[in-house]
């Protein structure tokens, strides 16, 4: 069942740890990292308690390493479930992807092929992982850089149909939608199409970087007007879920990630509720800065 | 069923790719090679196009991989990556991750291996002193996250009756190690320290004094795992492959040994590091195998007067109780 939603957050970096800790801010939740979290001690330990504290947050791995085929690290189950026990987070989800393999990672988001073969991997991996937790977790999908010629659907129908099979939420990242797209030359809106509607528990929201040839899932600028825009197609499809901005390299002040957050929650407003809320649709507010 | 899977075989030798330390195309002649791969299986795996052929498209996962490794490496070794310099760092992670390559599912760990990695490098033959710098460093690191726990205080020991103070355990907190070094690295590390504060410009040889200094870590120590995984690369180098550069690198820290010992701990949230006289050292070894108060009290008076005795006892005290190394309950 899809959790409601918990409005408009962003992701906790230490950066702003400070700032989150000495005063109210204007975020609804806050994403983790949950790896960032697994220690037995010392400031990060106490800062995750403190905002849990105050706020809803969602553990957010990405060492899972879903869809390697090493086993699952036990270990790291343990370590995930034990925080997750601690925290109570509204949700866990980590990546559509694979991490490493022959015992080693590479702390990056590997892609997978789209394949029967991977699909049915994943998906007995997803009920291991939600078993071992005792709760359904979401999968997100990633900015990728390369396609497989054994690949035998299209990505969204790699992740709808593991969602389907596995009862695991979706995390949509429309930034790595957009990104994925102009890499591989496909419709961004298809994709957000494919998703079915119930599957859907939360989006991110993200900068990225163009190399000219490419684009790089970078999380260094703020959201541009093309991700805004495809926000706005997947809220006019999925309605009202959790969205989180996510910026990691070259932080701004959390003042200007937090804008970056209510201009999410504006583009929402005024889609769900365009009598209240103003002309907030992102083609609509063209040019229209920030609030 | 025999043979590893479809799923197995691409992530293999996708993996194989994005860790050839040269890039990808000299990783597939190597593996062709070595009769690991038939020359055309990256075009067989990887759908490429003009814009961006397969080969490149396997080189932005080789550059992240190569280039998030090496900086959370110098996250965790921030002085050793200066006394060497940029490009000897980069080629010794390279060879690090090539002996090495990350084990576990959090970066935090990365780099647990490099001082002994080190010892047996090249670099760290050439300059002995590096290899207690980085033993010093990643202590640091390590300390950073290690558990909490109450540190004893003056009021706890006040509220002791002299009968009960003798018989009082006496342990470090979890967050405490000592080091038994070769060469003074905290001299060393505030050597670099302070190069760094001065900018690049400025000679690396630095007049500092010798003997023990408190030196306090900053906060964001330890390498912090992200949700993006993408990173600017710098585009004159390969992958992983050893860089080399016309501009003379700098000269390595030459430093005679020296049996120094270092007490390194956390207080609250800051790491410290602190270089001990053979005394202390020595009762700080009998703390961290657990002893009482009494018994490091009796310790102190071998040698000294009653008088002189107490007056270490305090002083020893009050240090450690001053810089929060003291737990409240035993471990």
């Amino acid at each position: 069942m899809r959790p409601a939603s918990l409005g408009h957050g962003v992701g906790l970096r230490r950066e702003h740890f400070e700032r989150v800790l000495s005063a109210p801010t204007r975020i609804d939740w806050f994403e983790v990292i949950s790896e960032n979290f697994m220690a037995d001690g010392g400031r990060p330990v106490d800062v995750l308690d403190q905002v849990r504290a105050r706020y809803p947050i969602v553990l957010h791995g990405v060492s899972l390493s879903i869809g390697s085929t090493d086993p699952l690290n036990k270990p790291y189950l343990d370590r995930l479930a034990a925080l997750a026990r601690r925290t109570e987070p509204a949700w866990v989800s980590d990546h559509l992807c694979w991490a490493g393999v022959g015992g080693h990672y590479a702390h990056d988001l590997l892609p997978l092929p789209y394949t029967e073969e991977a699909l049915r991997h994943v998906v007995g991996r997803v009920d291991q992982v939600q078993e071992h937790l005792g709760r359904p977790i979401a999968l997100e999908n990633v900015s990728s850089y390369v396609t497989f010629r054994q690949s035998s659907m299209p990505e969204w129908e790699f992740l709808a149909e593991i969602a389907r099979r596995s009862g695991c939420g979706i995390l949509l990242d429309v930034n790595n939608i957009y990104v994925s797209s102009r890499n591989h030359g496909f419709d961004p809106r298809a994709y957000v199409e494919g998703i079915p509607k119930d599957c859907v528990w939360q989006f991110h929201l993200a900068g990225h970087a163009d190399k000219g040839k490419y684009l790089l899932d970078t999380h260094d600028h703020p959201v541009p007007d093309p991700v805004w825009e495809l926000y706005a197609l997947a809220v006019e499809r999925f309605g009202a879920v959790s969205a989180l901005v996510e910026w990691d390299d070259r932080l701004p002040d959390f003042e200007r990630l937090e804008q970056e957050s209510l201009r999410a929650r504006q583009i929402e407003a005024g889609i769900l509720h365009p009598a209240t809320a103003g002309a907030s649709h992102p083609k609509a507010a063209a040019g229209e800065a920030a609030p | 069923m025999s043979g590893p899977s479809t799923l197995s075989r691409t992530e293999s030798l996708f993996w194989d790719l994005i860790t050839a330390p040269e890039g990808v195309r000299p990783g597939l002649d190597a593996l062709v090679r070595d009769g690991r791969a038939a020359q055309g299986a990256l075009e067989e795996m990887i759908a490429g196009d003009d814009r961006l052929p397969a080969a490149e498209r396997l080189d932005i996962y080789a550059n992240m991989y190569f280039f998030r490794l090496l900086d959370c490496l110098r996250e965790d070794y921030p002085r050793l990556a200066t006394a060497v310099g940029e490009d000897r760092f980069h080629n010794l992670c390279t060879d690090y991750l090539l002996t090495h390559p990350s084990g576990h599912p959090s970066l935090r760990y990365l780099g647990r291996r490099l001082p002994e990695f080190l010892a047996g490098h090249v670099v760290g033959r050439e300059s002995g002193c590096l290899v207690d710098l980085a033993r010093l460093e990643w202590t640091r690191a390590d300390l950073f996250d290690a558990a909490d726990a109450r540190a004893l205080t003056r009021e706890d020991l006040a509220r002791l009756s002299q009968e009960a103070a003798g018989d009082l355990p006496l342990r470090p907190v979890p967050a405490f190690r000592l080091l038994r070094l070769d060469h003074d690295a905290p001299r060393l590390w505030r050597e670099l320290r302070d190069r760094e504060a001065a900018g690049p410009e400025t000679p690396g040889e630095g007049g500092a004094a010798t003997g023990t200094e408190t030196a306090e870590a900053t906060w964001g120590a330890g390498a912090a795992n992200a949700a993006r995984l993408g990173e600017e690369t710098d585009g004159a180098r390969c992958a992983s492959g050893h860089v080399h550069d016309d501009r003379p690198a700098p000269p390595l820290p030459r430093q005679r040994r020296r049996k120094t010992a270092v007490r390194v701990w956390r207080r609250e949230f800051t790491v410290y590091h602190r270089a001990v006289e053979d005394e202390e050292a020595a009762l700080l070894e009998l703390l961290t195998e657990g002893t009482t108060l009494g018994q490091v009290a009796q310790r102190l008076s071998a040698g000294r007067s009653q008088a002189k005795a107490t007056e270490a006892l305090g002083r020893v005290l009050q240090a450690w109780i001053d810089a929060g190394l003291l737990a409240v309950e035993p471990r």
